[in-house]
């Protein structure tokens, strides 16, 4: 590549974002596969991000503080508002993974009851637990689940209901997702009703995946999603 | 002697993450006039200024879960976070700042004056100062060229068309800007 097939005179102006639609397109399209131009990107962009400590002063009123609470505020999970009893919390166990289990045995029975929980819904109990309702797919119309995960994110639980029972030779996984990456999260089947809760394990916090979905697979379990996606969710607040 | 435990910048968005708003309430202490600084240098009014800044943290308390201490510092995040977010509401708001009243003026100032106050010991602070320093060495015209191209998000033939120069002109101008603040900012980096 001669120094001319280089973009090394434009890159500045990229770097700024000040080249016009079709000479960014061409830049960007260059820069992707020749690392000298890249390298120099990498400078211009790196001066760039400096560029804006380099601004004047100002400060926002000290009133700005409490509207920015405000708005928090109003963003905070927030119960579930209650179409029915919901689950009793402060008559529960604390902190343990089969006391979490217990809670979600019990909430299954009320599921009906959420309504108001379409695609996703948190709630902030006593322990500080998250709940987040999963979407169903086409291949399993009927099928309803939820994650519930601590607030640390160490414990976390799924409970699903009205999947399809399986045979012998297929389970049910959980993948949790991080940038398009699966680690498994649960191998499982469920009763005659569809109905199942089980225990996620994660080699990291549960905090750390964006997101998660359930795939049919054969018995055991498989290394990454092979099979069709019967629920999925995000794990972050809306 | 007791270690000040404040937590750091990861730390602290890892508790917004967990939904805690005493860290949001910490983060916005320790970067609200960064954040503001550069939504006023954008927009150029207070008022929109002060709602970007709201929008700002609001992004940081819904997208906490998705930063990567990995892929930098939260100091860049937010900063490109407000930079660009900025630049929308302009955008939005249909706006076109003039050219004169460009961002940069006070840089000019001699000796550096101008409010210097560290913001809370952020690392940044003496990194501040040696980018003010190299950007009030840069000729008039091409600080003018570069702010308008950045902070307000012009191209380079829209900075042409509004400054009635010749497009190869202003080019130039932010090529040898950015070559110059290059070299200042390298020859500093090794003093």
């Amino acid at each position: 590549m001669t120094q001319t097939d280089h973009v090394l005179e434009s890159l500045s102006a990229y770097a700024l974002g000040s080249l016009d639609e079709d000479e960014a397109r061409q830049v960007a399209e260059h820069v992707s596969g020749c690392h000298i131009c890249r390298a120099e990107l990498k400078v211009f962009q790196q001066i760039t991000g400096q560029l804006l400590l380099a601004v004047p002063d100002a400060l926002p009123p000290a009133e700005l503080k409490p509207r920015l609470m405000e708005r928090i505020q109003r963003l905070s999970p927030k119960r579930a508002p209650s179409a029915g009893r919901l689950v009793p919390w402060r008559l529960l166990p604390v902190g343990a993974v089969a006391g979490l289990l217990l809670i979600v045995a019990l909430a299954v029975s009320n599921l009906l009851m959420w309504q108001r929980i379409n695609n996703q819904e948190f709630l902030a109990g006593p322990l500080g637990m998250r709940a987040i309702a999963l979407n169903n797919t086409d291949a399993a119309p009927g099928a309803s689940g939820f994650v519930i995960i601590s607030v640390d994110g160490q414990n976390g639980v799924l409970v699903v209901d009205e999947l399809p029972p399986l045979d012998e030779q297929h389970e049910y996984q959980l993948w949790l997702v991080d940038n398009d990456h699966n680690t498994s999260g649960a191998v499982f089947n469920v009763d005659e009703n569809g109905y199942r809760g089980v225990r996620i394990v994660a080699p990291e916090s549960l905090l750390m995946y964006s997101a998660v979905r359930i795939t049919l697979e054969p018995a055991g379990g498989s290394t990454s999603p092979t099979g069709v996606q019967v629920l999925d969710g995000s794990l972050f607040n809306p | 002697m007791m270690k000040d435990s404040k937590p750091d910048d990861v730390t602290l968005i890892r508790r917004i993450a967990q939904a805690q708003a005493d860290a949001i309430s910490e983060l916005y202490d320790r970067y609200k006039r960064l954040v503001f600084s550069i939504a006023f240098a954008v927009v150029g009014d207070r008022a929109v200024a002060e709602e970007v800044t709201l929008d700002v943290f609001v992004q940081v308390w819904r997208k906490a879960g998705s930063y990567l201490p990995e892929r930098g510092k939260v100091s860049t995040w937010l900063i490109a976070i407000t930079r660009n977010h900025a630049i929308d509401v302009l955008r939005w708001q249909n706006s076109h700042p003039e050219a004169d009243g460009v961002v940069w003026d006070e840089i000019s100032l001699p000796d550096g004056q101008g409010t210097h106050e560290l913001e809370n010991g952020m690392e940044f602070s003496a990194e501040r100062e040696r980018v003010r320093n190299a950007v009030s060495h840069l000729p008039e015209d091409q600080r003018q060229a570069v702010a308008m191209a950045y902070f307000k998000g012009y191209t380079q033939s829209q900075i042409a068309h509004v400054l009635k120069q010749p497009l190869g002109t202003i080019k130039t101008r932010i090529r040898l800007a950015m070559q110059k603040l290059r070299k200042l900012l390298d020859e500093d980096q090794q003093m």
